[in-house]
């Protein structure tokens, strides 16, 4: 006999009516549960700027707003924390997207888009375009980065040279580097990092595309001469090889006052202020290139991406939301950890200031509408496009090549990355 | 009831023993088994973590074997190999036999010799990072060599004179004094810094002014058709390697019967035959199991590559395991599991393909 459980109620189902009718009162009873929306963000100076977000800054909306997060910053390399833990399953619910591989993000299916996508119109125009694929935005940006002239006021003053600005052309900006470690001898005037993320506003200003119409990349002779200007500098005794000095970046070489300036992003506020509180310091914009007029600049960003098959998604995307709206990013700004991504802040007040943070941040913000401005980002290449032109850098750096050599044996990788080499 | 006679187990030891063998067994099913079959698939695939992998043949064999970075490192993984493990074997020996050969104090310089294993890798690498700076204590060494050289070989050059006119005279009168006397070879030297201290005051002797900066890490330079960069991390390998090596020769010439050697002596064998027709031999086991565990390791070398080899271009640290990692984490592109699962089957079929080699070359791991 086929008797199924359904003929007969329980007492399972009995109860069943009077739990729900108890349940509900408890509802009525006390707050809903809060989301509690996973979050993960990189490591060091970064940990700062969102614990002061979700503790202090925006806490209440955050609350009001029925989340709670769980924020875990990740140290070392995030892109492989978060492709092994999106493969996995495992990847939090809201995450930062750097703009240099979100290719191997968006690409893959692994960003919900943005639920109101009207908020592109909010954001500075590189940017959402920047984070948006087939006319979608994947991602808000969060904040963004440009580089500036930072350079030590005191190293300028003990040499009896004249401090850069923002008029100084190539020529300029080599000249007075050299008169500094001429006349300090112990200082060098920059370090030199082999590096495209560095020497690519010098390659931009000349006009030179990082991409022609048929996608290859074509080292001409705009490229050779900003090339030839950035490597030149090590000779003309403008610079000095970064390693040369036992660091690894332009900014570590400034805040250990080996050297007198670094091209670096508004990230040297907080650098500067841990590693170096008593240096006084100023900030200006990119040299000019003498001949086109131009400055160049490389735009780094990164946004907030929702996992597609997070469990609170809604809450996902009203954290994002949150994270990056006007005050949220007002606060930021003038904490001077990072450059707000919203157009409506474009000319906050906050940003007329004369204050070191103040100024260095205006010169990032402006130098997002320099002449020859690209995002830090090579498509579907990575950082595997950068390798030819960092490897020619190097070489050449440390006297192993010269400069048309480094040149054509980097256009050969390239032509074979790019599939134009037959 | 007893065990069959074919069976020298019986029931309770046979589960026992397997009971034992389980937590290995599972370990090993999951973590290796089931890791090298999982990769094997991958291999064949165009996996790429997120997309479900669709089978490609051999398709990612034939792109690795048009791949130059593969080449690459195929070459690099041999030659890093081939120079580690013949450096820290031989090196190995010669200390083991050094610390055996001690009376006093061995347990002391086996500590000291030993500690270099104990560090971590990491941290080993760090200090190294340090050392081989383009103007760090390698490079000033360096510098400081070639400015004294001729210090130096005047230094040797008297130092051996000396000892060797010392050594003569005292066999016309005195047997049995060995050409390494310690109580000549302390005068001997201290003769030679004498002469070489006056002549260096007499000024007679030249002195350089190098002052290069020398790239040991972020460089293109080859030697030997290896990249310099791989040079410097074989250095590393092998300073940290070596101790354990030397433990394992020193408990294999602690086994060996002294009598043989008494023997060999009353034969009128000298050290050098004894060396090279007892100790060799009889270590061929551990031999054997020192140049395994160094093909191994170094075929393998990860770490060290990519801490070091951080600034220097990829066709100057790309060894196979790195080229497997490199293609799991291209920088900011889609991870190539396919490739980075050929490229890690090619790895584990060299490690063997090389062993066989080894074993046919005559180290076995027979006495």
């Amino acid at each position: 006999m086929n008797r199924t459980r359904a003929a007969r109620p329980g007492p399972s189902r009995a109860i069943a009516p009077l739990a729900a009718v108890v349940s509900a009162s408890i509802a009525v009873a006390t707050p809903a549960a809060a989301d509690t929306v996973s979050v993960a963000g990189f490591g060091g100076g970064d940990t700062v700027v969102l614990n002061g977000l979700i503790d202090e800054a925006m806490a209440e909306e955050i609350a009001a707003a029925g989340i709670e997060v769980e924020y875990t910053p990740i140290d070392g390399d995030f892109s492989q924390f978060l492709l092994n833990a999106l493969s996995a399953g495992t990847a939090p619910d809201l995450y930062y997207v750097d703009i240099f591989w979100s290719d191997a993000v968006f690409g893959t299916g692994r960003a919900d888009p943005v639920r109101d996508q009207s908020v592109a119109g909010e954001l500075l125009p590189g940017l959402a375009e920047a984070f948006t694929r087939d006319g979608t935005l994947m991602g808000i940006p969060k904040d963004f980065n440009s580089l500036v002239l930072n350079y030590n006021v005191d190293v300028f003053e003990d040499a009896g040279v004249e401090p850069p600005d923002a008029d100084d052309t190539w020529s300029d900006f080599e000249d007075k580097l050299a008169a500094v470690a001429d006349e300090l001898g112990d200082i060098a005037g920059i370090c030199l990092v082999p590096d495209y993320a560095r020497f690519g506003p010098f390659a931009l200003a000349t006009g030179w595309q990082p991409f022609d119409a048929d996608g290859r990349t074509v080292l001409d002779e705009d490229f050779r001469r900003a090339f030839a200007f950035y490597t030149g500098l090590a000779d003309s005794g403008a610079g000095t090889v970064a390693a040369d000095l036992g660091e690894g970046w332009m900014g570590g070489c400034m805040s250990s006052e080996k050297a007198a300036v670094a091209l670096e992003g508004a990230w040297m506020i907080a650098h500067l202020r841990d590693a170096a509180p008593s240096m006084v310091w100023d900030a200006t914009r990119m040299p000019i290139d003498p001949e086109t007029g131009h400055r160049g600049n490389l735009i780094f960003t990164v946004a907030w991406v929702v996992n597609p098959e997070s469990q609170v998604r809604d809450s996902a995307h009203a954290l994002a939301e949150i994270l990056t709206s006007e005050p949220a990013q007002q606060w930021v700004l003038e904490e001077g950890l990072a450059i707000p991504s919203r157009a409506a802040l474009d000319d906050n007040p906050w940003l007329d200031g004369e204050d070191v943070a103040q100024v260095a941040s205006r010169h990032a913000f402006e130098g997002t509408r320099d002449e020859a401005v690209t995002p830090y980002y090579f498509g579907e290449y990575g950082g595997a496009w950068m390798e030819p032109i960092n490897s020619a850098l190097n070489a050449v750096l440390l006297d192993e090549l010269d400069v048309e050599a480094a040149l054509e044996e980097a256009q050969e990788k390239l032509d074979r990355l790019t599939g134009h080499d037959g | 009831m007893a065990a069959p006679a074919s069976d020298p187990l019986g029931r309770q030891e046979r589960r026992a023993a397997w009971l034992f063998l389980a937590p290995f067994l599972l370990l090993l099913g999951t973590f290796f088994v089931f890791a090298a079959v999982r990769s094997a698939w991958y291999s064949l695939t165009d996996y790429d973590l997120f997309a479900e992998p669709a089978f490609v043949g051999a398709a990612n064999y034939v792109e690795l074997l048009g791949d130059e970075l593969f080449l690459l490192a195929l070459r690099n993984s041999v030659l890093f190999a081939v120079v580690v493990t013949t450096t820290q074997t031989a090196l190995a020996l010669a200390l083991a036999v050094f610390v055996d050969s001690i009376a006093r104090g061995r347990a002391l310089v086996r500590t000291a010799f030993y500690f270099p294993s104990i560090v971590s890798s990491t941290v080993m690498t760090l200090i190294f990072i340090w050392l081989f700076q383009r103007r760090g204590l390698v490079t000033d060494a360096v510098n400081g060599l070639a400015n004294h050289r001729w210090e130096l070989f005047c230094f040797a050059l008297a130092a051996v004179s000396i000892q060797l006119v010392l050594v003569a005279r005292a066999r016309r009168r005195y047997e049995g004094v060995r050409a390494l006397d310690p109580w000549f070879a302390a005068l001997a030297a201290l003769g030679a810094l004498a002469l070489t201290v006056a002549l260096r005051t007499l000024q007679l002797l030249p002195v350089g002014e190098a002052d290069a900066a020398i790239s040991w890490l972020n460089t293109r330079a080859t030697v030997a058709g290896m990249p310099v960069t791989l040079w410097s991390v074989a250095a590393v390998n092998v300073f940290t390697t070596i101790p354990l090596m030397m433990l394992l020769y020193l408990a294999g010439l602690q086994s060996i019967p002294r009598h043989l050697y008494e023997a060999a002596t009353l034969d009128g064998a000298g050290p050098v035959q004894a060396f090279a027709r007892i100790t060799v031999p009889l270590l061929a086991p551990v031999t054997f199991a020192v140049v395994t565990l160094g093909l191994i390791g170094t075929l393998q070398m990860f770490d060290q590559v990519a801490i070091l080899g951080n600034a220097a271009p990829i066709e100057s640290r790309v060894t196979l395991a790195y080229y497997t990692y490199y293609n799991t984490f291209p920088p900011g592109g889609t991870p190539r599991i396919g490739m980075a699962s050929a490229g890690a089957v090619a790895l584990a079929l060299l490690t063997v393909l090389v062993v066989f080699v080894e074993r046919r070359l005559g180290i076995s791991d027979r006495a």
